[in-house]
């Protein structure tokens, strides 16, 4: 076994366990801790997979920004006391039959269908369109549409946070 | 060189980077009492050792043999965890940042950094965001209101200023074409450092490092007249000294990336010319960091005795409508510098 | 650097996106500035769209189809040029509707926001409409989501304003991540986004129980900006509570760009060839759209017509209708040819005046008596014979009577259906529209045939508001007598369809 191979399982086997963590507590915070080690476990995996830029990014973007507000939320609302989603079975045995049924279908895809056996690419080649500066000439010649779609897109949402935030009740 | 001899290495590198920077810390709190004396005209800690120089480590006994209170309504192990994200974050930033040019040793071509990869500002990047994890648990696991706002507060003041500071460096990491430490000194030698080419960036960068750190004038989220003692009211003994620890671990590693970014990392100018033996040379640059390195500590310490504290709408309006705009003038400068002056 | 060097030169292609950035920038920038006087910031906004209009007319007559030039990333053809027509031609109504809105003008001063969020949502829609990659699906919707949810609880600050917000966010946000996680199988599955390179992996022997599920997630996305049967559940909230200008504009553009979307990603996506007749092939081992679009459309037709007839507020009420009217646009992609697209094209054109139309008057009737229930409109056929008679015209078009223009619309979809020799789902649409005459006329009768109960009551209608009812049921009743130009215009838009 390889250095790469068990850092794989290693993380795999964490962001796993993390993931469950964090949908079977009742206590919220606990569970957006747990997130954050799930995330923190991706971008390990993102580095297996040569992708330093997107690994770092997934540190900085949703470990670092998204999940503090969450955090925010969580605290300033302190819904620790509503356990009622808890409580209601029905829920959760939906939830269970969705993601067992999600689960069964990226097994199915992955192991009997293997979409990407027929694309092999060396490694120099996963390492090079890693690196910040493909990404960077990818975005801003080949996808700059969508990247000034996304640009509208963030600022659309600027100005209906600050509308909402704005926003008195009589 | 093979793998193992690598990871030996690193390991020695990491060890001795590790000691030196407990050592700094510990003569910091040190210097940070000399400096408030000499400002307030007082003589300071002077009874352990030789003018108190063994000051720190009868402050470091002291908190190991204090007792560890757990409040009741704190969330044990969220409790613990706080400082102990603190000091992580604190001791694994400094592990891209290079203090001297490569040497050679027992026929090892040696950098004088832990790790160099080749997005290390991303690094410390990605690192100081987890930062407001420690501050952020430590305020909600105490159970208190007092840490619970101060914990806030600092959060708010850390995001609210991480967008400057990103876009000062974006400024840095333009000129340089790189993200790599090594590459971003390496543009900067000679006497152009980005603090003479950039000097907005610089000086955003510098405002929102104090922010980041806490330190004041930014000092909000401890502000004893208001919040008690902050996020840390109630933590004692060790795990106290943990978050004590990882903030002037902070303000060491904010000075070092100052160093790095915009004032010339271990460049000392015209060097070259005066003709000195290569292991001089080597020896001078690695005291140039240091020199640089102990100045904007002592400017960080210098400050904090002289300017009072902001208010909290104070801090904010200076970071979203003061700072922020002028690290994206900056930006535009840089790109300007790039496109039509640098050559 | 080629890449680019492409793009900068094919930048002629993107003129009405362009020409609208422009003016949501200028819309901000303006807000910034004029701190006091915002008056004209519609007028901005006005100029900016009629110009873009302009723009739009423009790309009509460009004989390009699918672009290189664009990196595949988008579409520019005539059937794409209508539908931004349909839309820009509605943000320009609904700016003009937003000016003489009394609850529009009464409950904000925010009115650079206001007009910078349309602009948004016209770019994003712009997008949707021609977006032939998935990114691009995908951010655009997203564009217009977001936009949207805070116009719907703008105006005023009451709970009710809020919770259709808030529920139009939560649905949103719910099957915009289901349509994600479908575009993130399909990726998985070809290792592109691109819908044409989609296409031809799956041509080539693709998995096709996988494709079909993650087909059917992607729906997901757009039938819910359609408010199509299983993802209409936001609809009646969403237009009840939102502020009336924005629920016509909802039921309008968004359903158009909706609409110009699912018909891009069948084509793109699904769609071998079309042959000689119109018909399109589909790929062999992709889902059987026409079944799927059946079952979709009977569902949300039925579902529609039944739940309006018991609603007594009246938006609520066009709401249902609207979503019943999504089921028969439906129809004409059921069919997949070239008739039925002509048949959709025409019958937007009929549903947008007429629809407009509807929320205008109601709008109109809200602002003298300040209520939007169905009991409040008694008698005030009598108060106001002008609006009275323009509803009624409205109405009995959106009924789908001769001598109107909806008539006409509905003659050309279900002529699709007979052509495709799908009678028995002909029937069942007409026996919809049967139904829906009940609560059409409900409100009519209300109007006319019972006594006001309040008899002073006047409402007088000023120059402008005269001019803007008479430009839209005038076109109704004139389209329903002469209507060639409508059905040239459907059929000229699709004669240049893939080809």
């Amino acid at each position: 076994m390889n250095l790469e191979i068990i850092l794989f399982i290693l993380f795999s086997v964490i962001a796993a366990a993390s993931a469950v963590i964090m949908i079977t507590r009742a206590n919220p915070i606990i569970s957006a801790l747990f997130l954050v080690l799930n995330f923190a476990c991706l971008a390990g995996l993102y580095l297996l997979l040569n992708a330093q830029f997107i690994a770092v990014t997934q540190i900085i973007v949703y470990a670092g920004a998204i999940m503090v507000l969450f955090l925010f939320v969580i605290m300033l609302l302190r819904p620790e006391h509503d356990l009622t989603l808890q409580k209601k079975s029905k829920i959760k045995f939906m939830a269970a039959a969705a993601g067992i049924f999600v689960f069964a279908q990226l097994v199915y895809i992955i192991f009997f269908f293997s979409p990407n056996a027929s694309q092999k690419t060396s490694v120099q080649s996963s390492i090079n369109s890693g690196t910040i500066e493909q990404i960077g000439t990818a975005i801003f010649t080949k996808y700059v549409i969508p990247f000034e779609a996304a640009g509208y897109l963030l600022l659309a949402a600027a100005i209906g946070a600050l509308v909402l935030a704005k926003k008195k009740f009589e | 060189m093979n793998i193992w001899e690598i990871i030996v290495i690193t390991l020695i590198k990491i060890l001795i980077v590790f000691t030196l920077l407990l050592l700094t810390v510990s003569y910091l709190v040190y210097f940070e009492r000399k400096i408030s004396a000499w400002a307030q005209n007082r003589i300071g800690p002077n009874r352990t050792g030789w003018k108190g120089a063994l000051q720190p480590f009868a402050d470091v006994g002291k908190l190991l043999l204090k007792e560890d209170i757990v409040p009741v309504n704190a969330s044990k192990v969220v409790h613990t965890l706080a400082p102990v994200i603190a000091l992580f974050v604190a001791f694994t930033t400094f592990a891209v940042i290079p203090i001297g040019p490569d040497i050679k040793l027992f026929g090892y071509n040696i950098q004088l950094v832990a790790a160099d990869v080749n997005i290390g500002i991303l690094y410390v990047l990605a690192l100081t965001s987890l930062g407001v994890y420690a501050i952020t648990f430590a305020g909600w696991s105490s159970g208190s209101k007092y840490s619970l706002l101060g914990g806030i507060r600092s959060s708010a003041q850390m995001i609210s200023y991480e967008i400057s500071m990103g876009f000062s460096v974006a400024g840095v990491l333009l000129l340089a074409g790189s993200l790599r430490p090594y590459d971003i000194v390496y543009s900067q030698s000679g006497w152009l450092w980005n603090a003479v080419i950039q000097p907005i960036g610089f000086i955003t960068f510098f405002v929102s490092a104090f922010a980041e750190t806490n330190r004041l004038p930014f000092d909000l989220p401890e502000a004893e007249p208001e919040l008690v003692g902050g996020y840390h009211t109630e933590y004692s003994s060790m795990k106290f000294a943990s978050f004590f620890l990882a903030e002037y671990a902070n303000m060491i590693i904010s000075g070092a990336l100052i160093v790095t970014l915009y004032l010339g990392g271990w460049h000392f100018p015209w060097l070259e010319s005066f003709g000195l033996a290569p292991w001089l040379v080597v020896a001078i640059q690695i005291l140039t960091f240091i020199f640089k390195l102990a100045f904007i500590l002592f400017f960080f310490m210098w400050v904090r005795w002289s300017i009072p504290r902001f208010r909290y709408d104070q801090l904010m309006n200076l970071g979203w409508k003061v700072m922020f705009p002028l690290s994206l003038l900056n930006l535009v400068w840089v790109a300007i510098v790039v496109m039509y002056i640098k050559p | 650097m080629e890449n680019l060097k492409t793009l900068v030169d094919s930048l002629y292609l993107l003129k009405p996106e362009i020409a609208i950035s422009c003016v949501l920038v200028l819309v901000i920038i303006m807000d910034l500035i004029m701190d006091k006087n915002k008056t004209f910031l519609p007028y901005v906004a006005l100029t900016g769209f009629i110009i873009t209009a302009f723009l739009v007319v423009e790309q009509y007559f460009f004989k390009t189809s699918i672009t290189q030039n664009l990196q595949k990333l988008l579409v520019i053809d005539a059937v794409g040029a209508f539908f931004k027509l349909i839309v820009i031609l509605a943000s320009c109504l609904i700016v003009y509707f937003s000016l003489i809105s009394k609850e529009v003008k009464e409950a904000f001063d925010r009115h650079g926001e206001y007009y910078a969020l349309i602009c948004g949502m016209v770019i994003g829609m712009f997008f949707m409409i021609s977006s032939a990659d998935l990114i691009m699906i995908y951010l655009s919707l997203e564009l217009v989501s977001l936009s949207s949810y805070v116009l719907a609880g703008f105006t005023k600050n009451s709970l009710r304003n809020s919770e259709a917000s808030l529920k139009y966010f939560v649905f949103g946000a719910m099957s915009s991540g289901i349509m994600l996680f479908g575009i993130s199988i399909i990726f998985g599955l070809t290792g592109t986004t691109n819908l044409l390179a989609v296409k031809s992996v799956m041509a080539a022997g693709g998995n096709s129980l996988t494709f079909l599920f993650a087909s059917i997630l992607i729906f997901a996305g757009i039938g819910y900006k359609i408010s199509a049967a299983p993802f209409h559940f936001w609809t009646p909230d969403v237009y009840e509570g939102a502020p009336i200008t924005i629920t016509a504009y909802l039921s309008i553009a968004s359903k158009a760009a909706g609409f110009a979307l699912l018909i891009r990603f069948i084509t793109l996506g699904y769609v071998q060839q079309i042959d000689a007749s119109g018909a399109w092939q589909l790929v062999a081992g992709s889902i059987d759209w026409k079944k799927f679009f059946t079952v979709i459309s009977i569902l949300t037709m039925t579902l529609g017509n039944f739940a309006a007839l018991w609603q007594d507020n009246i938006k609520r009420m066009l709401a249902y209708s609207s979503i019943a009217h999504a089921g028969y646009l439906l129809l004409g992609v059921v069919v997949l040819t070239n008739q039925g697209l002509s048949a959709v094209i025409l019958y937007f054109i009929v549903y947008a005046i007429m629809n407009l139309g509807a929320f205008l008057v109601v709008m109109l009737i809200a602002n003298k008596i300040g209520s939007e229930e169905i009991d409040d409109y008694k008698g005030l056929g009598y108060a106001t014979p002008f609006l009275g008679v323009c509803m009624a015209i409205f109405l009995i078009s959106l009924t789908g009577l001769p001598p109107t223009a909806g008539f006409i619309g509905k003659l050309y979809l279900f002529t699709a259906l007979i052509e495709a020799k799908m009678i028995p789902l002909a029937v069942i649409a007409i026996i919809n529209s049967v139904v829906s005459l009940y609560y059409y006329i409900r409100v009519l009768k209300h109007m006319f045939l019972t006594r006001p109960q309040n008899e002073d009551l006047v409402i007088n209608t000023s120059f402008a508001e005269y001019v803007i009812v008479l430009v839209l049921a005038v076109p109704v009743i004139l389209f329903g007598i002469y209507f060639t130009p409508i059905v040239n215009l459907a059929k000229n838009s699709v004669a240049l369809f893939l080809q």
